[in-house]
């Protein structure tokens, strides 16, 4: 490739400059990314990119003819909509799973906390300890913080089997809200058992009614949405404190050319929060200057960066694709994960460089990692070692391969419900008559991923600058909000880049048009911020002039989220195609019928432009049909 | 004249035509025996596509006159005069690939043909299935084909198909003898959601 064709290539990849520089070097260099394997991989199947794929038994696997040939019933006899249905179910289960089970952990290490056997845990936020555990009609008065955090864990872990046949969190929704599960028999009976059932259905001779199995994914993203995540959003607050608005660094230029940098990737912070922790210790610090560093810079990725941003203002290096990009500066000493969204190549990529991949859960094991299991009894020793071992690679770093772009961009973050809430003086009244008034015309959630079907954060930042620009505030999670952060929107300074509306309400607070609400199971945040919204108005979040939209998802956890988000009342919009287009009947449903029942629907529209003509539509609906 | 005719309108790039090809030349000519062999068989029908959702499954036309025929220096290339096949004699082939110059579609590979335990590599093209052929049967590719991209038959069959299904589209009070079903909606703005991600930035 000739140097313009190297530059060519790394505008059409990626918007950010500094992700830009390093693409350019992994072309250089020949460092295989994953834009790279995604053209290796084309074409690809079109029957599994339309769902009428079916992989489940041994008579398998059937394929259905989208051209309506005579291939149109499986082996088993599963018509098209039940296996697009069934791969649907499926998918999100995967997602809901992956959410809750990371909950579990951090409900689990509470538990311990508590016990006594956490190495290093404590509680942060007791306020909220007890206000959880009024929920739970768990008794506060007079009794230690551990005995308090101990029911309350032990709770919350038992919503994961309850046979109460509801999830406590979930009581959180609206009167309204919840009367609309009631009916439609999709009420969340538990965390584990939606996701049992949803496996269940899916074996072959069980559920072939797709409404029926579109009913059940709703349950069943439902139990995510009000279960599990917030269980892991609210016992993360609770062991590391909730967060509050900070001010931080992001994009590729956070790492350091001097110090050891220790890449933080994934997306439970239980260990990532101890290294933080760790990092302070002075004979860590001597350590690297021993090796010659000037110190240690941690840096996080993906949701794991998220919920360090949000709570330690520690700097962000990049999304979902830039973990590969970090290594490619020629200047990580460690990149440290625990699970989701790691590329499974990630130690080819390290292979490239003196990078040390360390894996640290039992659950994501990769081969050529070096492995440090993650316990809670012994977190502070693992963290340090891993510490350790980072400082000793330093030497290693030739400087002759790094490259690290200039210029960080600067964020504002931590904007948990708690703080938004608090900011506009305890009650969402100020919120509510801007929204009334129409300076703002309503709020809209951009969630997700990257996906190489598009240009990384094209969709995110573009979405957002239209839909601040039409008064509309955004809140954001996941990689979304990391794009965001890059493109310079979560400063009070881009409310200049808003209407003339929405920017005098965030000059009077002081904040940005674009707030970061957290991680992907923080988009649960975004949920108690829309219940408690309604149930001040008196009505359910369905009726909320919102919507919420994933421009770039490719996660099973994203079909998850945004089907708690329509299932909530949220009409949400996809960017990327789901693996549903071969079933008209399904499409209908999702697209139209759910409409019926939650008030809310999907839609599937790439242009970002397009989608924010779609949000601001519903937004226009919703006002109207509450008179406003 | 028989062919293997391609709609490409409802191809979806699964290549299950390639897997079929390539087992279909192996020498033990099962999935999982294939993938084990040592002398590699590879695929002779090439699923190429833009953007990931312009797919077209090439593969030889049996032209007639065929150019890389004509062209060739050794006289390998011969035809079939019973199926019309443009056949190779590998062992004649010296492999100048003055036969893949002349060939219009560019569909021919070179490889190393395991039956004769060949160290070099020669025109490696489409057989049309020729052993099927003569055994009754259809093309492994065309009968790997869940969507109809790939149909073997009478060519002026074929063609008049694709013809009917064109006057279809064209008329707006189709008869329920249309043999061929047009694409469904579903498809289409499946289809017209990628081209739109295609064509963004
Ligand atoms: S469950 Fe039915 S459709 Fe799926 S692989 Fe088995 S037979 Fe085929
Ligand atoms: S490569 Fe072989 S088949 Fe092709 S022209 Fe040369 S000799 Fe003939
Ligand atoms: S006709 Fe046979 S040899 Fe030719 S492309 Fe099809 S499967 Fe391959
Ligand atoms: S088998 Fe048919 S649909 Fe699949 S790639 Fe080949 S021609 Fe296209």
């Amino acid at each position: 490739m000739t140097d313009q064709e190297i530059r060519a290539e790394a505008e059409r990849r990626a918007s950010d400059r500094t992700d830009q520089e390093i693409i350019r070097k992994t072309l250089d260099e020949g460092v295989q990314t994953v834009w790279d394997r995604f053209a290796l991989q084309q074409p690809q199947c079109g029957f599994g990119q339309l769902g009428v794929c079916c992989n489940n038994c041994a008579m398998g696997p059937c394929r259905i003819d989208p051209f309506g040939g005579k291939t149109s019933l499986g082996v088993c006899g599963a018509n098209v909509d039940t296996i697009v249905a069934r791969n649907l179910l499926d998918d999100l289960s995967v997602g809901a799973a992956a959410h809750s089970d990371h909950g579990r952990e951090v409900v689990q290490v509470l538990l311990e906390t508590a016990e006594g056997h956490g190495q290093g845990y404590q509680i942060k936020d007791v306020e909220k300890l007890h206000r959880l555990a009024t929920e739970y009609g768990i008794q506060t008065d007079g009794r230690a913080t551990n005995d308090i955090a101990k029911d309350l864990a032990l709770g919350i872990l038992e919503e994961y089997g309850t046979i109460k046949n509801r999830i406590q969190l979930a009581e959180r929704a609206p009167e309204q809200t919840k009367e609309i599960w009631r009916k439609t028999g999709i009420m969340p009976r538990s965390i584990d058992r939606e996701i049992v059932e949803a496996m269940h259905r899916i074996h072959m001779g069980v559920d072939a009614d797709y409404v029926n199995l579109l009913l059940h994914a709703m349950r069943t993203s439902l139990s995510d949405g009000w279960g599990g995540s917030m269980a892991a959003t609210e016992c993360s607050d609770i062991l590391f404190g909730t967060p509050t608005p900070l001010t931080s660094i992001t994009n590729l230029a956070t790492l350091s050319r001097e110090k050891v940098n220790i890449v933080l990737h994934g997306h439970n912070p239980l260990l990532s929060q101890m290294i933080v922790n760790v990092a302070e210790d002075p004979d860590l610090k001597r350590m690297a200057e021993e090796k010659g560093a000037k110190g240690i810079n941690l840096v996080g990725m993906c949701c794991t960066g998220n919920e360090l941003l949000m709570r330690s203002g520690i700097p962000l290096a990049g999304s979902f694709f830039d973990q590969e990009l970090a290594i490619a500066t020629g200047a990580v000493e460690a990149m440290v994960v625990d699970y989701q969204c790691i590329y499974h190549s990630i130690p080819l990529t390290a292979g490239c460089y003196h990078t040390k991949v360390f894996t640290t859960s039992t659950k994501g094991k990769i081969s050529g990692t070096i492995y440090k299991e993650f316990k809670p009894e012994n977190a502070r020793d693992t963290a340090h070692e891993i510490i350790k071992l980072a400082i000793e690679n330093f030497p290693n770093r030739n400087p002759d391969r790094v490259r690290i772009p200039e210029r960080p961009m600067k964020v504002m973050a931590g904007f948990s419900e708690e703080t938004i809430r608090k900011a506009l003086g305890g009650t969402y009244k100020p919120l509510i008559d801007a929204i009334v008034a129409g300076t703002i015309r309503g709020c809209v959630g951009i969630v997700g991923c990257n996906n190489p079907r598009i240009k990384q954060d094209y969709g995110h930042i573009t979405l957002a600058k239209e839909l601040i620009k039409r008064n509309i505030l955004v809140v954001e999670t996941g990689c979304s909000a990391i794009a965001c952060g890059k493109a310079g929107l979560l400063v009070p300074e881009a409310a200049d880049l808003a209407g003339e509306g929405l920017a005098s309400v965030c000059r009077l607070l002081g904040i940005p048009p674009v707030l970061h609400m957290g991680s992907c199971v923080d988009c649960s945040r975004i949920l108690v911020l829309a219940a408690n919204i309604a149930k001040e108005l008196g009505v359910g979040i369905g009726d909320l002039p919102i919507g919420g939209a994933a421009p770039e998802w490719y996660s099973q956890k994203a079909i998850s989220i945004g089907t708690y988000f329509v299932s909530s009342g949220v009409y949400t919009v996809l960017g990327i195609p789901p693996k549903i287009f071969g079933s008209s009947n399904v499409l209908n449903l999702l697209a139209d019928g759910v409409k019926g029942i939650t008030n809310s629907a999907f839609a599937v529209e790439p242009d970002p432009l397009k989608t924010a003509d779609l949000l601001e539509a519903e937004i226009n609906r919703k006002r109207k049909a509450l008179n406003i | 004249m028989k062919t293997v005719f391609v709609r490409q309108e409802r191809c979806v790039g699964c290549r299950h035509c390639e897997v079929a090809c390539a087992i279909e030349h192996s020498k033990g000519k099962g999935l999982l025996s294939t993938i084990q062999e040592e002398t590699k068989s590879y695929p002779r029908i090439f699923v190429e596509v833009i953007d990931n959702y312009l797919k077209f499954p090439n593969r030889c036309r049996h032209c007639d006159p065929a150019p890389c025929m004509q062209v060739c220096p050794t006289g390998s290339l011969y035809r079939d005069e019973q199926t019309g096949s443009v056949l190779i004699d590998y062992l004649k082939c010296i492999g100048c690939a003055v036969c893949a110059m002349a060939c219009p579609f560019g569909i021919i590979q070179f490889q190393k043909i395991q039956k004769y335990e060949m160290n070099r590599e020669v025109n490696a093209k489409c057989d049309n299935c020729i052993g099927r052929l003569e055994e009754g049967r259809i093309p492994a590719c065309a009968e790997a084909c869940k969507t109809s991209a790939l149909e073997f038959g009478e060519a002026n069959d074929l063609i008049r198909i694709a013809r009917t299904d064109f006057t279809s589209r064209m008329i707006t009070s189709r008869g329920s003898e249309t043999e061929v079903p047009v694409i469904p909606e579903n498809i289409r703005a499946f289809q017209k959601v990628m081209e739109k991600l295609a064509s963004l930035s």
